[in-house]
């Protein structure tokens, strides 16, 4: 029979399984068109070598503070889906209220803005100013 | 089961708190343009929390009870009236906060955050009912934190200042070395008692076998903590710079809330985690494990002398009242070095009038700083001619401050020393006596500055509204009363010396 090990081994190999059909899949299926941006080490947008002591974009930290609602939601229900039958309806109550109040947590968030990225807004340049400048260069010379 | 209905009828204060606090996060974001509704409901808030704790007294009992059967059935909360008498203490400074932050120019002008200070406010209320009344070492460090970190964020508010986000930031780093050098005392004790629960705790180590270097090195730890919520001498010296740095409002609620909430937790975790038993004169016995007696009377000599004695150079009003309020620290840590009833007492009569006093004194510098826009000490130049009220109410705060009668800070002082003489150690009321005279330089140094230098043309002419004088007057009426007329303190305190022990 299996033992409790046993069952982890199995989920460790069924995990790498996953990962290498995956992968697999992916390369078979995928064009592949190699830039030198693609060919980095995925780092969130980050440079991946480098000093550690560069200025991190501000909206990292944003998100990560969002994140923190549903990180301690995740952790803290996790005991209690184990034992809230025990406590009948006031267990589930108890749950419900906490809940509650981390969805308070992300009604404030949502109306203080933080949700809303201050995107940067490129200007595409207009065929108008190109001609300006040519002209201008023209009359220069 | 049962038990946790229990434990909610015994928690209701701190239920209100929380519920507060959310319907004030709430009706921040209802009413998004139009925030005037909110100061109300947070002054509300705090009168039913008080209807509440003055609804408590008399109640004692154990909330949250642990349900395993092998050690005797302590809870993680000791509801008494102590506890009940440290909360009235933060319920009344926090709706004078209130009051302050209403008439304060500085939070005034962050319009749009409002709700969040008001928010942050309760949470650290929160923290310190949850503070005053914890039995169990995890409840402490958790409440402690959730103090803290309110207080993190409000010490710098006024964002816009360099000072206040100096302020903030340093109160953040020593607040998270020291809540980590706690950590690791309360897990080492928890290493060799196994338990976190303060009333096990002390029927464990009277056993023989305990390792004493171990569990001393770990309440000196625990100690550092907590030390550094009361600014007590070695972990006093982020104190100045926050003082200083945090909108003043926040000062005074840190200097008087945040360290009743320190003392009672000290007191409680000393009370009921070394005492052995209590004879009939009410003197406590320590349990031999840890000599408190010699380390506290060194530490609060330190902390007022230190605190005296720098307070003496000031010419920042705001940081001379960061540096009197150690000095004051330290003698509140006398009446605990008696260890007995009498000085607890003498400790709770003094919070009283610490309270009125020291809540008055920043409410005078703040209504000047509104005119003139800082504290320094020639600011209050002919203060005396130009605005009499807030000069003579001013004056009253100071002497009381000092301790010289007819005002209420020479009855806490006298009952402290009382306390003293009663248990022979008359060397360190001496000590502490010269100390008081010490300070009476600086204190009586702003009085010269008010009345013997003539008003000049800078001198500011602070005429307060009228809420403002009737809050100033309500301060300082009640310092020169209970100066006077001081029986009801002192039989509130000797209501409230009921802490749940073994």
């Amino acid at each position: 029979m299996l033992t409790d090990f046993g069952k982890i081994l199995i989920f460790i190999i069924l995990a790498i399984v996953f990962v290498i059909i995956t992968l697999l899949i992916s390369k078979l299926i995928r064009p592949n068109r190699p830039t030198f941006e693609k060919q980095k080490v995925y780092e969130c947008g980050e440079n991946p070598e480098g000093s550690p002591w560069v200025k991190f974009n501000i909206r990292f930290y944003v998100v990560a503070l969002i994140f923190i609602i549903f990180d301690v939601e995740v952790v803290l229900l996790f005991p209690w889906a184990l034992i809230y039958k025990e406590y009948g309806i006031y267990g589930f109550a108890v749950g419900l209220i906490f809940l509650l109040i981390l969805g308070l947590g992300m009604a404030y968030e949502w109306r203080k803005g933080d949700l809303e990225w201050a995107r940067p807004q490129p200007k595409p340049p207009k065929l108008s100013d190109i001609l300006n400048r040519n002209s201008e260069t023209l009359n220069s010379n | 089961m049962t038990n946790l209905y229990q434990s909610i009828l015994l928690i209701l204060p701190e239920i209100v708190v929380s519920s507060v606090l959310i319907i004030l996060v709430l009706s921040d974001l209802i009413f998004h343009k139009d925030k005037r509704v909110i100061p109300f409901i947070a002054g509300l808030g705090i009168i039913v929390t008080g209807a509440f704790v003055i609804n408590q007294f008399g109640i004692t009992g154990f909330a949250f009870q642990t349900s395993s059967q092998t050690v005797r059935n302590y809870g993680m909360m000791a509801i008494d009236s102590f506890g009940v008498f440290f909360k009235l203490i933060v319920t009344a400074s926090s709706l004078l906060i209130l009051f302050f932050s209403h008439a304060s120019n500085e939070i005034q002008k962050t319009k749009d955050r409002l709700g969040e200070y008001y928010a942050l406010i309760f949470g650290m209320i929160l923290g310190m009912f949850f503070m005053i009344s914890a039995t169990d070492m995890i409840l402490i460090y958790l409440s402690m934190e959730m103090m803290s970190l309110s207080s993190y964020v409000l010490a710098g508010f006024t964002k816009l200042r360099d000072r206040s986000s100096e302020a903030s930031l340093k109160y953040l780093i020593y607040g998270a070395v020291s809540s980590g050098l706690m950590l690791f005392g309360i897990s080492i004790v928890y290493g060799m008692t196994g338990s976190t629960n303060l009333y096990v705790i002390n029927s464990l180590i009277q056993a023989p076998q305990i390792n004493l270097f171990a569990l001393s090195f770990a309440i000196v730890l625990i100690f550092a903590g907590i030390g550094y919520k009361i600014s007590s001498a070695p972990f006093h010296f982020w104190t100045p710079d926050v003082y200083e740095g945090a909108p003043i409002t926040i000062t005074a609620f840190l200097s008087v809330a945040s360290k009743a909430a320190g003392f009672a937790l000290l007191i409680r975790f000393i009370k009921t985690t070394f005492v052995s038993y209590i004879d009939s004169n009410g003197s406590w016995t320590l349990i031999n494990v840890f000599d408190w007696k010699p380390i506290l009377i060194g530490i609060s000599i330190l902390t007022m002398t230190l605190g005296n004695f720098s307070a003496l150079w000031q010419d920042n009003l705001k940081r001379m009242l960061a540096y009197s309020s150690i000095a004051h620290a330290g003698y509140l840590l006398l009446g605990l070095v008696v260890f007995s009833n009498q000085g607890l007492i003498a400790i709770l009569i003094y919070f009283i009038v610490y309270l009125l006093m020291n809540l008055g004194a920043f409410l005078i510098v703040m209504l000047v700083a509104n005119k003139t826009g800082s504290e320094e000490i020639d600011d209050y130049n002919g203060l005396g001619y130009t605005s009499p009220l807030l000069a003579v109410s001013f004056a009253i705060f100071l002497i009381s401050l000092t301790g010289l009668p007819p005002t209420a800070g020479f009855i806490g002082k006298l009952y402290l020393f009382i306390a003293l003489v009663d248990a022979k150690m008359i060397f360190v009321a001496v000590i502490a006596l010269l100390n008081s005279v010490v300070s009476l330089y600086y204190y009586i140094r702003v009085l010269k500055h008010m009345y013997l230098v003539k008003p000049t043309e800078s001198t500011a002419t602070v005429v307060p509204s009228l809420n403002n004088r009737i809050l100033v007057l309500a301060l300082a009426a009640p310092v020169l009363i209970f100066g006077i007329y001081f029986a009801p303190i002192v039989d509130l305190a000797k209501n409230c010396l009921v802490i749940l022990g073994l």
